[in-house]
């Protein structure tokens, strides 16, 4: 018999390729998922929808489809709107455009729900909707990015087309551009990422079941069902206990299912209104046209290099196509956060703005942010080629490694424990480059055209505490008088395997078998509160929070052994289930024997020890935990042809503490699928009358088995600073792989010239034309880059044009009027507008006073108020410790101007008279 | 993504099927293996009253000798087609068009009947049968008639079909054992529909080319026939061929569209260079024999 001093067991499950509990279910069809829910008198919604991209509602003709058999009702917003609901974004803040359920009054994109159709069956229900007739008076919509800067509006109550914006114009000619004309090297680099539709295998789906007196049982799809539920229950106005999520299995949330969007809170909205079960099922036309699409950004990046390659300045130009209805008013500001902590950059600078258009609503995709790496990583790249230099001495010279930290950002990201240097070293410690190099001048004689690119990211995850709704986890967890462990997670998988994973870190931890672990998850009932799979953070805090609490349960399972045995605590270890005493074999008893005495016998027990053998743990990670990654890859690129061969992908990741390699390793690759999807197949293009050009998988490309190689994996283990010391892994292939193919081809067509041409303008998908268009130098894909300069970039003879639907404030005649007293004032901040009281006080020319919102009240003292211009700071600590700089111009009844909030950008204010 | 509703039928014999689509009068569909019709009949985008189901003719499967040539059934799977040895040994060019229809899963389902009568221009299945010379029978209650490939095609989706007609036949002229075939095609993914292809057969006798044959698929609005390629490579010796020159005349008679997967001009461009590698290939190949 083995007998080990430690805490843990023998059988270490962490760093295991365990199979993964999920797996028999899924494999053999017996997953539950939504669309398997089948109620008593359940009845099914089919939506009518926009077949036009803008107009107003003539008419809505229901009377055919009224009489179709096995019609029970067709709802249009009128009826929906007897329950009032705001509809709220992933930070529960309201979303800002006027968004409803279905369509009211008009339409503003292409699949915009129109009326719903509650019949027996979905046959019929779509039977029906068929034959709704709707009158549209169409309008011109608008469906680029350059068409939202100059045509009409696309919400009539805004006051332009700018969705969301944030940065410092000024700041390119007051302090990045003296810098960039210093600078021996400057590049410019240019990124148009298309629309990406998110095509998770399981569409969208909602059953919901009204019961009793205002309670709901709702089956969802979703990537938590806690969050779902406290959506629901916030946008209705309804207490959250009166809501039952449930989402037992998943097949693909990617930020798509975030948060319930129009459809799924319509079902809910009906189902209370008709007062019977409803089901929605998404099909895949809905999915790719309809469901919240992702991407569609278009940046540029300028950085200026001294001669020996290290980074002094930079300055992006962002901008996003937000659709009509996005789920949540975006800029992206997250791009900008998390381009440059892994690098030493001294100045950058930005502007980024997301847009409204006639277009399916914008929603977060695997890595939402992903745009930093994939256009800093190829803007190095090209610079490396301009300058002459290997881009991985490049990228060593500016590159943080451990011994340069702790170590904070020019955007205030404090980061202390990164690794994509040493990610690097390890990575090309793996591949030999100098072989490469040679294999490929060699291929270049035979006209064969090979390349390999490299990039290097970082990327935070396990993000908690700084804003809602990114909290803790919590784990329940017991070991029943069976001797069999149950846990109770507040985790959520869509594919995710966390049922596995946790169950590793429970048999690890406590010294008990997998197979006698049970894990509960996926239900809003169970557990407690957390946003499940959203921002590669379950590893992170769910795993932290399991092994605390295991270890919590294991103290409790030795003091009652020790107790019994009239051992010391220390003298106990538990292995394989059973619980053995140091020098007294005799006394080794089996879990179930301990759990059986802690519940039934608790006389036996230390005194005043709790019966049972349970523990609970809510964790509270840092803030935020950074994963780091380099990889590599190798493609062919046929002259003749275009096409891209991908030949090898080596991934050298750092995700801390790996539970289960193969989990990692298959969101790496899963990651890095979506990647090359990106890089070379998906599309969803508009036509020029806001129609999706993609309606079916004939048309949207998913890559597929073939298109995706095999990948090579590396781990790196610096262990982070959570409990188990996990990194997220969730997102990160997503993020980096797309930089990593771009410069595997760009290396590739060297020869011929820069991926994008003179103007350095790279579109994706690189189709096998657009890659001909750099091998022959010519036009054959037949793309021709907008006419008109899109984005304003930092160049010696052109000044940033101010865009069209910016104008600036008018200058108002200097006030000698009172500001003193109340004001309602409202910041377009970063996670939507926000509104608060604000109070002045003067005195002289200096202004003192309070700003005060329901989440508490900041003083501030020390301002100075001359002329009508009022300025002040203000210290706040969440979500991030940044002092607001407040330049505001004052009249009688009004004040505007602007908040500079530093890594947030700026934020343009607005105040009336209280 | 419900059907809108439908009659079905089964028929069990060619006579029986031909009644019940005259009787529809132009709003019956026929099904066979279902591969695109059930997509388009879900997304609604084809709302026949009657599905006419041909899987129950035992006549219209299989593969047969005839006079001169070779007959395949429409109802025919393309997989049994694909391991098929009397087409392995008459028609290996059209095996080896098969290889490339969709994918393994699907072959097993989908017909050869199916493919070619569907007539879209990507297509493999058509553009074989254009090149290959072959013959469409098609049966109606009036009665059964030939038509030319070639002339079978009049757009994307359209081809000569009236709503009564039925293929009953897709026929194939014999080409001499140890023909050449060529087969080619880019499609950005395993199984998809091909940007560019083409696909032919040239009979080598005397050190000449006597006969050829070859199309283009994905290259315009129809399978298109390469004539002035062909008309160049007949009668030359093989040391006279510019595979380069031929390219350039196949790709004369092509007219191909821009879309999002792909500009016209690349596809007269990729599609020059793949009729003239797989000409120099072939050709080199037999020169070395």
């Amino acid at each position: 018999m083995n007998y080990h001093a430690s805490s843990v067991g023998a059988t270490r499950y962490v760093g295991e390729r365990t199979p993964r509990k999920e797996d028999g279910r899924l494999l053999t069809g017996r997953g539950q998922f939504t669309d398997d829910i089948q109620l008593p008198g359940m009845l099914h919604i089919a939506f009518v929808r926009s077949p036009v991209a803008r107009g107003r509602i003539v008419s809505i003709d229901m009377g055919v489809a009224r009489e179709m058999p096995g019609v029970q009702a067709i709802y249009t917003q009128a009826d929906l709107a007897a329950i009032p609901v705001q509809m709220l974004s992933f930070f529960f803040t309201p979303i800002e455009s006027p968004v409803t359920l279905l369509a009211d009054g008009r339409v503003a994109c292409v699949g915009d729900p129109v009326c719903m159709v509650i019949a027996e069956s979905r046959a019929q229900a779509e039977d029906a909707a068929a034959l709704i007739e709707l009158e549209i008076d169409e309008e011109t919509p608008l469906v680029t990015i350059a068409d939202a800067k100059t045509g009409a509006l696309v919400h009539p109550d805004k006051d332009d087309n700018i969705a969301a914006e944030m940065g410092d114009e000024d700041m390119l000619e007051e302090a990045i551009q003296p810098l960039l004309d210093k600078a021996p090297h400057v590049v410019t680099h240019t990124i148009r990422h298309q629309r990406i539709a998110q095509s998770p295998m399981e569409c969208r789906a909602c059953v919901a079941s009204p019961e009793g007196s205002g309670e709901m049982t709702v089956w969802m799809g979703c990537q938590s069902p806690h969050l779902a539920a406290r959506y629901v229950a916030h946008a209705l106005g309804m207490p959250q206990e009166s809501i039952r999520v449930i989402a037992k299995d998943v097949g693909g949330g990617f930020g798509l299912k975030n948060i319930p969007w129009r459809e799924e809170v319509a079902v809910v909205v009906a189902a209370r209104l008709f007062g019977r079960p409803l089901k929605w099922i998404e099909d895949r036309f809905e999915a790719l046209t309809a469901s919240s699409h992702a991407r569609e950004q278009e940046v540029t990046l300028t950085i200026g290099l001294d001669d020996e390659g290290k980074l002094l300045a930079g300055w992006s130009d962002y901008a996003c196509n937000n659709g009509a209805w996005p789920m949540g008013e975006d800029a992206n500001i997250a791009v900008h956060m998390f381009m440059w902590p892994a690098y030493k950059l001294p100045a950058y600078g930005f502007v980024t703005r997301g847009w409204y258009t006639n277009t399916m609503g914008l929603g977060g995709y695997r890595g939402p942010w992903a745009m930093e790496s994939l256009i800093r990583e190829t803007t190095l790249d090209k610079a490396a080629r301009k300058m002459g230099v290997d881009p991985v001495e490049l990228r060593r010279k500016n590159l943080i490694y451990l011994p340069d930290q702790p170590v904070t950002s020019n955007m205030g990201i404090e980061v202390t424990d990164i690794t994509p240097g040493e990610c690097l070293e390890k990575l090309v410690a793996n591949v030999d480059i100098a072989a490469f190099r040679r294999e490929q001048a060699e291929a270049r004689k035979e006209g064969r055209y090979l390349g390999m690119g490299i990039a290097t990211y970082i990327e935070p995850t396990g993000s908690a505490g700084a804003m809602q709704p990114m909290t803790g986890e919590t784990v329940q967890l017991r070991i029943e008088p069976t001797g069999k462990i149950v846990a109770m997670l507040s985790t959520h998988s869509q594919g995710h395997g966390t049922a596995t994973t946790m169950a590793q870190v429970i048999a690890d931890r406590l010294g008990v078998a997998y197979e006698d672990i049970s894990i509960f998850e996926g239900d809003s009932a169970i557990g407690a509160f957390s946003p499940g799979a959203a921002g590669s953070r379950q590893g992170v805090i769910a795993g932290g929070a399991t092994w605390k609490a295991t270890e919590m349960l294991a103290e409790k399972v030795k003091a009652v052994a020790a107790h019994l045995s009239n051992a010391s605590v220390d003298a106990v270890t538990i292995d394989g289930g059973m619980v053995h005493v140091e020098g007294a074999p005799e006394m080794s008893r089996s879990l179930k024997e301990l759990a059986e005495i802690a519940y039934g016998e608790p006389a036996r027990l230390p005194e005043g020890m709790a019966s049972g053998l349970e523990a609970q743990f809510r964790y509270q990670p840092p803030p935020m935990t950074m994963t780091s990654a380099a990889h590599c890859c190798v493609v062919e690129v046929d002259a003749e042809t275009g096409f891209v061969k991908i030949l090898r992908w080596v991934s050298a990741e750092d995700c801390g503490t790996v539970i289960n390699p193969g989990v990692v390793e298959g969101q790496i690759a899963g990651g890095l699928a979506q990647a090359i999807g990106q890089v070379l197949l998906e599309d969803m293009p508009y036509d020029a009358r806001g129609n999706p050009l993609a309606a079916t998988f004939k048309d949207y490309l998913m890559p597929t088995i073939s298109d995706v190689p095999d990948f090579e994996y590396l781990h790196a283990n610096t262990p982070s600073q959570t409990i188990g010391g996990m990194r997220g892994v969730g997102e990160g292939g997503a993020i980096i792989g797309p930089p990593t193919l771009v410069n595997a081809i760009a290396d590739a067509l060297a020869p011929f010239g820069e991926l994008g041409g003179e103007a350095g303008e790279v579109t994706l998908p690189l189709t096998p034309s657009r890659i001909l268009d750099v091998i022959e130098q010519r036009n054959v894909s037949g793309h021709q880059a907008p006419a008109e300069k899109a984005v304003a970039a930092p160049v010696a003879e052109e000044v940033p044009a101010e865009t069209v639907a910016v104008s600036p404030e008018t200058e108002p005649a200097p006030a000698t009027a009172s500001i003193d007293g109340d004001w309602d004032m409202t910041l377009k901040a970063p996670m939507g507008g926000q509104t608060f009281l604000a109070h002045f006080d003067t005195e002289g020319t200096s202004l003192s006073g309070y700003l005060s919102a329901p989440e508490g009240r900041q003083e501030f003292s020390g301002g100075t108020f001359e002329d009508g211009r009022m300025k002040f700071e203000v210290k706040v600590d969440k979500p991030m410790k940044v002092t607001l700089k407040y330049d505001l111009q004052a009249t009688a009844d009004s004040i505007t101007g602007k908040c500079k909030m530093g890594m947030f950008g700026t934020a343009k204010v607005n105040a009336v008279r209280a | 993504m419900k059907p809108a509703p439908f009659d079905y039928a089964r028929p069990t014999n060619v006579a029986e099927a031909c009644q019940i689509l005259a009787e529809a009068g132009g709003g019956a569909t026929v099904i066979a293996g279902g591969q695109t019709l059930m997509p388009l009949l879900n997304l609604r985008m084809s709302q026949p009253f009657i599905l006419v189901d041909i899987n129950g003719i035992a006549d219209l499967k299989g593969v047969s000798r005839i006079d001169g040539g070779t007959r395949v059934g429409p109802a025919t799977r393309q997989a049994e087609a694909l391991r098929d040895s009397t087409l392995a040994q008459h028609l290996p060019a059209l095996v080896t068009a098969l290889g490339h229809v969709g994918h393994y899963q699907t072959r097993n389902r989908g017909t050869v009947g199916g493919s070619v009568s569907l007539g879209e221009p990507a297509a493999e299945m058509p553009a074989a049968a254009v090149a290959l010379g072959a013959s469409i029978e098609i049966t109606s209650a009036q009665g059964t008639r030939m038509v030319k490939a070639e002339d079978f095609y009049i757009g994307p989706y359209m081809t000569v079909l009236e709503p009564e007609d039925l293929v009953t036949g897709i026929v194939y002229p014999d080409w001499p054992d140890g023909h050449v075939v060529l087969f080619r095609e880019v499609a950005q993914r395993t199984g998809d529909f091909a940007l560019v292809g083409m696909v032919g057969a040239l009979v080598l006798e005397g050190g000449k080319v006597a006969r050829a044959g070859i199309a283009w698929f994905g290259m315009g609005p129809t399978p298109i026939k390469a004539r002035q390629a062909e008309a160049a490579l007949i009668g030359k010796a093989l040391a006279e061929i510019d595979p380069d020159a031929v390219a350039a005349l196949a790709v004369a008679d092509t007219a191909p569209f821009d879309d999002h997967h792909a500009s016209a001009e690349y596809r007269r461009t990729v599609g020059k260079r793949i009729f003239a590698r797989t000409l120099r290939e072939a050709l080199d190949l037999r020169s070395a024999a």
